[in-house]
C-alpha cells in the first residue's frame, strides 16, 4: 500500500472514531525540526498545502512529540494553540511514535469547545500507535522497492555501458584480424590474437557478473515454474557441439525416456547446463569424451556431466564454488574463464532446491552430478 | 555493386561492419538513428538493411523493422517491404536468445550476434542478397 493511502486511512479513521469534525497528520522531517501536513480530513486543501511548520514555533506539537497527548479545551484561550485551522475551538493532539522515536503528530479538531477528554486521548494514542507502525512499515517497503529498482537500473546500465564497448572492440579486432583491412604481418596477427583473447575474457566477465547479479535478484528473472529437463540439457549440448567437434571431442547425450519435469526457470536451467557442458568441453584435451546423461532415480532427476579432462585437484575442491576462483591447472590451460561459472551454477541449484556434487581425478576426468526433486503436478493436474 | 544500409548508433561498430562489407565489394551507407535509417531507405532503396536491435531506445530497432514491414498497402514503405533485414542482436549467449524472426512480432530475416564475426556476417549477407535477387 502506498504511504498516501495509509495516511488517508489513519486521518479518516481518527476523525470517525473520535467523532471529530476534522483531523490531520503531521510528519516530522529527517532533521526533526519541521513538521509537514501529510494528510487531512474535513479541512480545506489550503491547510494541507501549507509549508513546513517549525516545531519550535508550535508548542502544541512540541509537547506532543515529547510523548504526551495534549488536550486543548478552548483554542481561543490556550496559548499553545497556534496553527489551529480557523473555526475550531477544541482539539486533541497525540504523538506518532515508532520504536520510541516520534515521527509526527496526529490532530483531531472539533468546532465545539471542551469536546475531548482523557478517554478520547487514550483512544487516539492507541490509534496513533497503529498508524505509526503502518507508516514506518510503508516507508521501509518504499525504501526497499527503491533499492531494488536502483539495483535493477544498475544492472541495465552495466549491461549496456560495460558490455557494448567490449563487443564493439571485439568486432573491430575480428574484422582486422581476418584481413578485411589489409594483409597482416605475423607479428600484427599475433598481437591482435592477444588483444582478442583479453577482450573475450572481459566479455565473459561482464556476462558472468550480470548472470550472477541477476541470479541474486530473483525479481529480474522469469517466473519459476515446471521446466522440461531433457530440453534444457539438449539445448546446452547443441550450443557446445561445434566447439567439441573443433577440438575432436566425442560428445554424447543419454537422455531420459521420461519427460522429466523439475522446478525452476528455463533460463536458469539453461545457464546451469551451459556452464557445466562448457567446462567439460573446455577442460578436456582433444580426443577425449564428454558424456551427459539424464535419468530418474526415485523421486530425483539426476544429470551427470562426465568428461575425460584435466580433473580437479584435492586442493582446489573446497574453493570450486567460490567467486573468481580458478583451479591452477585450469588457469594453466589458457582457456578463457572468469571463475564465476560454477558460482552461478551453485547459486541456481540452491534456488531450485537441487544439489550439486563433483567427483574428479586429476588427469583422468571430472563428473558433475546435479540432482533436482522431480516436480509433482498438483492433484488433478496432468501426470 | 550492392548497397547495404547499416542502421546503427555506434560509429565504431559501423567501422567493424564496413571492413568486411567493403572488402567484399559492397557499398555501405550508414544511419545513426532509426529515423535517419527510415529516411535513407526511401532515398537509396538499399539491397539489404543491417539493423541494430538497440539504438536510442531499447525498442528502436524493433520499431524500424515493424514500420518497414507494415502490412498496410498505404504504408509509405510499401515499396521497400521486400528488402531483406539482418538484425544485430546484443544478446550475449544463444542460451538467452528468446526471440526469433516472426512476421508479426519481429519481422526480420536473420540475426547476427555481437560481437560480429566478419565471416558469419558475410555468409548471412550473401545468403539474404542471393535470396532476394
Amino acid at each position: 500500500m502506498e504511504l498516501e493511502q495509509v495516511l488517508a486511512r489513519l486521518v479518516n479513521g481518527a476523525r470517525q472514531v473520535l467523532q471529530a469534525d476534522a483531523a490531520a497528520v503531521l510528519l516530522l522531517d529527517e532533521g526533526g525540526a519541521h513538521l509537514t501536513v501529510a494528510a487531512v480530513s474535513g479541512l480545506p486543501a489550503a491547510f494541507r498545502q501549507r509549508g513546513p511548520i517549525a516545531v519550535e514555533q508550535s508548542p502544541l506539537d512540541g509537547e506532543a512529540l515529547a510523548g504526551q497527548p495534549i488536550i486543548v479545551a478552548d483554542a481561543r484561550t490556550d496559548p499553545r494553540a497556534v496553527n489551529v485551522p480557523e473555526g475550531y475551538r477544541s482539539l486533541l493532539c497525540v504523538p506518532l511514535m515508532h520504536e520510541g522515536d516520534p515521527i509526527g503528530t496526529l490532530h483531531v479538531y472539533a468546532i465545539a469547545q471542551k469536546r475531548f477528554g482523557e478517554e478520547d486521548a487514550a483512544l487516539l494514542m492507541g490509534l496513533a500507535d497503529l498508524g505509526a507502525a503502518a507508516i514506518a512499515a510503508t516507508c521501509a517497503l518504499t525504501a526497499l522497492e527503491a533499492l531494488e529498482a536502483s539495483k535493477a537500473h544498475f544492472i541495465r546500465v552495466v549491461t549496456h555501458e560495460l558490455r557494448s564497448p567490449v563487443t564493439v572492440a571485439q568486432s573491430l579486432v575480428r574484422s582486422v584480424r581476418k584481413g578485411y583491412a589489409g594483409e597482416l604481418t605475423d607479428k600484427q596477427a599475433e598481437a591482435l590474437d592477444r588483444i582478442s583473447h583479453r577482450l573475450d575474457f572481459m566479455g565473459r566477465l561482464v556476462s558472468d557478473l550480470l548472470d550472477l547479479a541477476a541470479g541474486k535478484a530473483p525479481e529480474l528473472t522469469e517466473k519459476e515454474g515446471p521446466v522440461l529437463l531433457n530440453a534444457s540439457v539438449g539445448r546446452a549440448m547443441l550450443i557446445f557441439q561445434p566447439r567439441a567437434e573443433e577440438k575432436g571431442l566425442d560428445m554424447t547425450l543419454q537422455p531420459c525416456r521420461d519427460p522429466l519435469v523439475v522446478w525452476g526457470t528455463e533460463e536458469g536451467l539453461d545457464r546451469i547446463f551451459a556452464n557445466l557442458v562448457s567446462n567439460a568441453v573446455k577442460y578436456t584435451p582433444p580426443g577425449g569424451t564428454v558424456t551427459v546423461s539424464v535419468r530418474r532415480v526415485d523421486d530425483q532427476a539426476r544429470v551427470e556431466v562426465a568428461d575425460t579432462g584435466i580433473g580437479i585437484s584435492e586442493e582446489a575442491f573446497p574453493y570450486l564454488f567460490e567467486e573468481f576462483y580458478r583451479a591452477p591447472n585450469a588457469k594453466a590451460l589458457g582457456e578463457v574463464g572468469t571463475g564465476l561459472g560454477l558460482t552461478i551454477v551453485n547459486d541456481l541449484m540452491e534456488r531450485y532446491g537441487g544439489r550439486i556434487e563433483v567427483e574428479s581425478t586429476v588427469e583422468q576426468g571430472t563428473t558433475f552430478i546435479v540432482t533436482f526433486p522431480v516436480y509433482r503436478w498438483p492433484e488433478g493436474g496432468i501426470g | 555493386m550492392t548497397k547495404i544500409l547499416v542502421i546503427e548508433d555506434d560509429p565504431d561498430m559501423i567501422e567493424a561492419l564496413r571492413m568486411p562489407l567493403e572488402a567484399s565489394g559492397h557499398e555501405l551507407i550508414a544511419a545513426a538513428t532509426g529515423e535517419e535509417g527510415l529516411q535513407k531507405v526511401k532515398e537509396v532503396a538499399p539491397d539489404l538493411i543491417i539493423l541494430d536491435v538497440m539504438m536510442e531506445t531499447t525498442t528502436a530497432g524493433f520499431q524500424v523493422s515493424l514500420q518497414l514491414r507494415s502490412p498496410d498497402p498505404q504504408s509509405e514503405y510499401a515499396a521497400y517491404r521486400h528488402i531483406p533485414i539482418l538484425m544485430l542482436t546484443a544478446i550475449h549467449t544463444t542460451t538467452s536468445l528468446r526471440f526469433g524472426p516472426d512476421e508479426a512480432y519481429l519481422p526480420v530475416d536473420d540475426f547476427v550476434e555481437k560481437p560480429i564475426d566478419p565471416d558469419v556476417l558475410l555468409e548471412k549477407v550473401h545468403a539474404l542478397i542471393g535470396r532476394s535477387q
